[in-house]
């Protein structure tokens, strides 16, 4: 029997790069197996990348850190949360959120941001919110909304 | 030095992994810095190093000759010196140099200390999924778990394997386990070098639960002969039969909670 | 491991110091070494115009594109250049997104590319 959106999914990995290729496939799938088109799947596979990648190399930096995806999958968008433990130093943490809010400092220019804000500026492009909150114990959660171009199930 | 700094960083979190953190400009200047952050290093017998280069500007072939010069030392050793975090035009030009051919490079630290553990500490690493209980669901999840054993360099036979163990577990999970709103399908999945681990847990459907138990009962005390537990005869229980054909070990249990499936299949057989 | 990209390359006659580089699979943040280290290396070896064929690269992120980026400068330093042909649409947009289409030299088809350079 097949239940009705909204379909919940949870998944939980190690903050190793090697899990982001079969992750942000995964959830490309599972949109794809609910007639969500292949657009947007492959745009939906895009943010799930950026974001995965910056968790895990700004907020995955002790051996046993894991991020944690859940994704609901409505029949007009999908909402999507990632959070990291956010081990990281704190000064990355808040060039993160910089590079979200679109005011990279010039330090942080000359310090390389540019692959975040490269990938951060993609994902803002490519959703309609995208929400960061670093919570007291620097747990770092990314929410993204991208809604569905066609209402119709075609593929 | 100027404003360069060398961070001698120790083993981090129980891992055999020392990171040595350098900031600024690596030029000639350095190297009296570097080569005693180095000796420590060999004196304390602390065999792998990840030089973190986030933060390095310049980097020039006086220091790579070095830091080249000590990677032979810790390598003797059965050690290793890695570079993590470089820029673009600092790889660009190690590349130039030839230095990639000895160095392995990183994308950052933590790739760098994951790779030493995964082959040099065996560790183990889990991903853990739940999804909707519904058949649809069920190929991205067994590519999931194909591409993890790819991704973890088990063979494309080995990874062909683990995708056919997960499809018929999970097939069976969502053909007799309860659906509908809030009926997920539990997924676990830890893997390390040498085998992969498998558990999948779902609420089972109560008016199956006898029949099932019969059936996996005979299943698993069957012999193992190719073909005999999945003539054509036999309608029901080919997935678990074949489940069993491709896997070392392999361990169903029945409780009010649910059905737990575990599956054990060891790399390369 | 990295995600699965490989890289055929032939050298394209009557071009002088031309090659074509076809990218096959996805190109993101595990293979990137892969990749830098093959192209910079036709470059250091006097290709320096390079044409990435994209007719079978799937797929590229942000670490992608800053290492194709890359690429063009590195070309263009050298009097060479970095062309683009066959991108398919999702990656045509990825490249649009941020702004780099007016940074890479981007051709529909491959001969189109070709002649270019003559």
């Amino acid at each position: 029997m097949e239940s009705t959106f909204p379909y919940s999914v949870r998944l939980k990995f190690p903050g190793d790069l090697d899990y982001i290729a079969p992750v942000r496939k995964f959830v490309a799938e599972m949109l794809q197996a609910v007639n969500f088109g292949p657009k947007f799947a492959y745009r939906s596979e895009i943010v799930v990348d950026e974001i995965c990648y910056n968790a895990i190399t700004f907020g995955c930096q002790s051996p046993d850190a894991t991020v944690e995806i859940e994704f609901s999958i409505h029949e007009d968008r999908m909402e999507l949360v990632i959070k990291d433990p956010g081990k990281g130093d704190r000064s990355n943490r808040e060039r993160l959120r910089h590079a979200v809010d679109g005011n990279l400092r010039e330090a942080d220019r000359k310090a390389g941001a540019k692959k975040e804000k490269l990938g951060l500026e993609i994902v803002k492009m490519l959703s309609e919110e995208l929400n960061f909150e670093i919570d007291n114990n620097n747990l770092t959660s990314v929410r993204v909304v991208r809604k569905r171009e066609e209402v119709s199930a075609k593929p | 030095m100027g404003s360069t700094t060398i961070d001698f960083v120790s083993a981090q979190n129980g891992s055999g992994a020392t990171v040595v953190r350098v900031c600024g400009e690596l030029a000639v200047d350095t190297i009296p810095k570097i080569s005693e952050t180095f000796d420590t290093i060999l004196d304390k017998h602390l065999p792998f190093v990840v030089v973190d280069m986030m933060g390095v500007s310049l980097f020039s072939s006086s220091v790579l000759g070095h830091l080249m010069g000590y990677r032979e030392k810790l390598v003797s050793k059965d050690g290793d010196l890695v570079l993590a975090g470089l820029s673009l035009e600092i790889k660009s030009e190690l590349n130039l140099l030839g230095a990639n051919r000895v160095f392995k490079i990183y994308n950052d630290v933590q790739s760098a200390i994951n790779s030493y553990r995964w082959d040099r500490e065996h560790i183990s690493q889990s991903l853990s999924l739940s999804f909707p209980s519904e058949l649809r669901f069920v190929p991205a999840v067994r590519q999931l778990a194909s591409r993890v054993a790819r991704q973890k360099n088990y063979g494309s036979r080995d990874s062909f394997r683990i995708e056919t163990i997960v499809d018929e577990v999970c097939n069976n999970a969502v053909e007799h386990g309860k659906s509908g709103r809030g009926k997920d399908v539990a997924l676990n999945l830890t893997i390390d070098r040498e085998k992969i681990e498998l558990q999948v847990v779902n609420e089972t459907d109560p008016d199956k639960v006898a029949v099932l138990k019969e059936l996996s009962t005979s299943i698993l005390k069957a012999p193992e002969k190719p073909g005999s537990a999945v003539g054509t005869d036999r309608k029901r229980g080919r997935g678990l039969a074949l489940i069993k054909m491709l896997s070392n070990d392999l361990r169903i249990d029945f409780s009010e909670e649910g059905t737990s499936v575990h599956v054990t299949r060891r790399r390369g057989e | 491991m990295e995600s699965q990209i490989e890289l055929e390359h032939e050298q394209l006659k009557g071009v002088a110091n031309a090659i074509v580089v076809r990218f096959v699979g996805d190109l993101d943040a595990t293979n990137v070494e892969f990749v830098l280290e093959k192209v910079c290396n036709f470059i250091n070896e006097g290709h320096i115009h390079i044409i990435a064929d994209f007719k079978k690269l799937r797929y590229v992120n942000s670490t992608g594109l800053g290492v194709l980026l890359h690429f063009n400068k590195s070309a263009r330093e050298k009097g060479g250049s970095f062309k683009i042909a066959n991108v398919n649409e999702n990656v045509y947009e990825i490249i649009e997104i941020i702004g780099a289409t007016s940074l890479l030299e981007i051709y529909d088809e491959l001969d189109e590319a070709i002649e270019s350079l003559k």
